[in-house]
């Protein structure tokens, strides 16, 4: 009997699942996405673009698909169902990291002092109902003055004192004082941005900008109510007495500074020598410059030690 | 009357350099009696540190003129420089430019100087450059901007301007009343 034609069937059948690769792929079955780190071969792909693709793209859908059904199911009325496991590859973060915020008066203090925070349980022991209690809220341990059944009366109490008042009073105005120094804080945060100031002395300097504006420099517009005068820039003159000596070290100064020599004049002559050094040199080579100048004066000396010779 | 900004004796000073150049330093630095610039009604004065002191206890609005007007500046803050300042700039000036007895009349009524009027030009003076204009006898009648360096000039025509008109001392003539 000749089985080989039906190992032969069943090896192609496993053959087409199994895929057979350098580098294994990369399968994330949490994404349900499939890695392939395998350079692509140049000459399938050279021969047929798409042929290449589609292979690529049956190989990867088959780990995957091999992955996802090696996954422990659970049967349901629609069928065998398989949770997804925890994603392994890592994106990155779509936003940045939140900044930190900035401190509160309180933590600056606590800093400062080295004073560490403990933190308090929301719950606390209560000695005569002995039993856990809210610290705030609900039932909390804050109203417990509140709801004595009997309290007691100081000597110099007023006629109307009500003791269950006074202590609701006082614990709405620690919240009321907790409230406002949150309040405060945040208007700190705010405030202490120098981006913030950055933009009000923009807009201050926008606004005084577009008051002289108009035609008549802001002279005919309407004025708001509370409107301030803008402020000039004021002018600020040397005393008219100053003494000479010191003017005159103010003056050479800034002629130092300025060179007094204007750049256009500097362009034709360099220096403010009473001689003409270019001119001169023209003049003296007779206009072929002053190397030739200088080879005439050589070949000069020369011809005149040969003539001594003679 | 007060003391000139930096900026406007910087703009006083281009100007002046641009006529005496490095002897600029000789009107700041004197060895007789010490001198300084002040403004008035923008107008800048050349005065001694005695008469401007003397000029301190007048009021501004009594006060007409004092020292001596060198310019004035305009409204957008360019110097002017006045007729009144030729007296300093033919001293020390560096690039002179002396014109025949038949053109000194043509200058003095406030036209540029041209080629067939120039009697003599101080040598290697570059163009657009502060000259005075003298007489050929050596009087300072003005001065003006040379329109082209010296060597430039031999090949102009007769009639081409060689200086351009800036002050000349028919100006205390013609603009008496707004000179000073």
């Amino acid at each position: 009997m000749d089985v080989s034609d039906i190992l032969a069937a069943q090896a192609e059948k496993h053959k087409a699942i199994a895929v057979e690769k350098e580098i294994p792929l990369d399968v994330d079955a949490g994404f349900l996405a499939v890695t392939d780190p395998n350079p692509i071969e140049k000459e399938s792909y050279d021969e047929n673009v798409e042929e290449y693709l589609q292979s690529t793209a049956r190989d990867g859908v088959q780990v995957l698909l091999s992955a996802l059904f090696s996954l422990p199911t659970t049967s349901s009325p629609d069928g065998p169902l398989a949770q997804l496991p925890p994603p392994t590859t890592t994106l990155p973060r779509a936003k940045p990291l939140p900044k930190p915020k900035p401190p509160t008066k309180w933590e600056k203090f606590a800093r400062a002092k080295g004073i560490q925070k403990t933190r308090k349980d929301k719950k606390e022991w209560d000695e005569e109902k002995q039993e856990w209690v809210n610290r705030w809220g609900w039932k909390g341990k804050n109203k417990e003055e509140e709801t004595q059944w009997l309290s007691e009366v100081p000597a110099n109490a007023d006629v109307d004192y009500d003791p269950t008042k006074k202590a609701r009073d006082e614990r709405k105005a620690r919240v009321a004082k907790n409230e406002r120094q949150h309040l405060q804080n945040l208007a700190r945060a705010q405030a202490s941005g120098a981006e913030r100031k950055q933009r009000k002395a923009d807009i201050d300097r926008t606004l005084a900008t577009t008051r002289v504006s108009t035609a008549s420099m802001g002279k005919y517009d309407k004025k708001l109510d509370g409107e301030k005068k803008l402020r000039e820039v004021k002018r600020k003159f040397e005393p008219t007495e100053v003494s000479a000596d010191v003017e005159k070290k103010n003056n050479l100064a800034l002629l130092a500074k300025i060179g007094n020599v204007p750049a256009k004049r500097s362009k034709h002559e360099g220096n403010d020598a009473a001689i003409n050094v270019r001119k001169a040199v023209r003049f003296a080579s007779k206009g072929e410059g002053g190397v030739a100048l200088a080879r005439r004066a050589e070949g000069k000396a020369a011809r005149g030690k040969a003539g001594r010779r003679k | 009357m007060r003391p000139l900004t930096e900026e406007e004796s910087k703009a006083v000073f281009e100007k002046l350099a641009n006529y005496i150049g490095k002897n600029l330093v000789h009107l700041i630095d004197r060895p007789d009696e010490p001198y300084c610039f002040r403004l008035h009604k923008d107008r800048v004065y050349y005065v001694s540190e005695s008469s401007m002191r003397l000029g301190v206890s007048v009021a501004r609005p009594s006060l007409i003129s004092l020292g001596t007007c060198f310019g004035k500046f305009s409204k957008s803050g360019k110097f002017k420089l006045h007729v009144t300042s030729l007296d300093y700039l033919a001293q020390y000036a560096k690039y002179k430019v002396w014109i025949k007895p038949n053109g000194e009349m043509s200058f003095l009524y406030g036209n540029h100087v041209l080629k067939n009027h120039l009697g003599r030009i101080t040598e290697d003076t570059p163009e657009h450059q502060g000259v005075v204009v003298y007489s050929m006898n050596d009087v300072p009648l003005g001065f003006g901007v040379t329109s082209r360096s010296t060597v430039d000039t031999r090949k102009l025509d007769p009639t081409a301007i060689i200086v351009f008109h800036q002050a000349d001392v028919g100006e205390y003539l013609r603009d008496e009343d707004t000179l000073f």
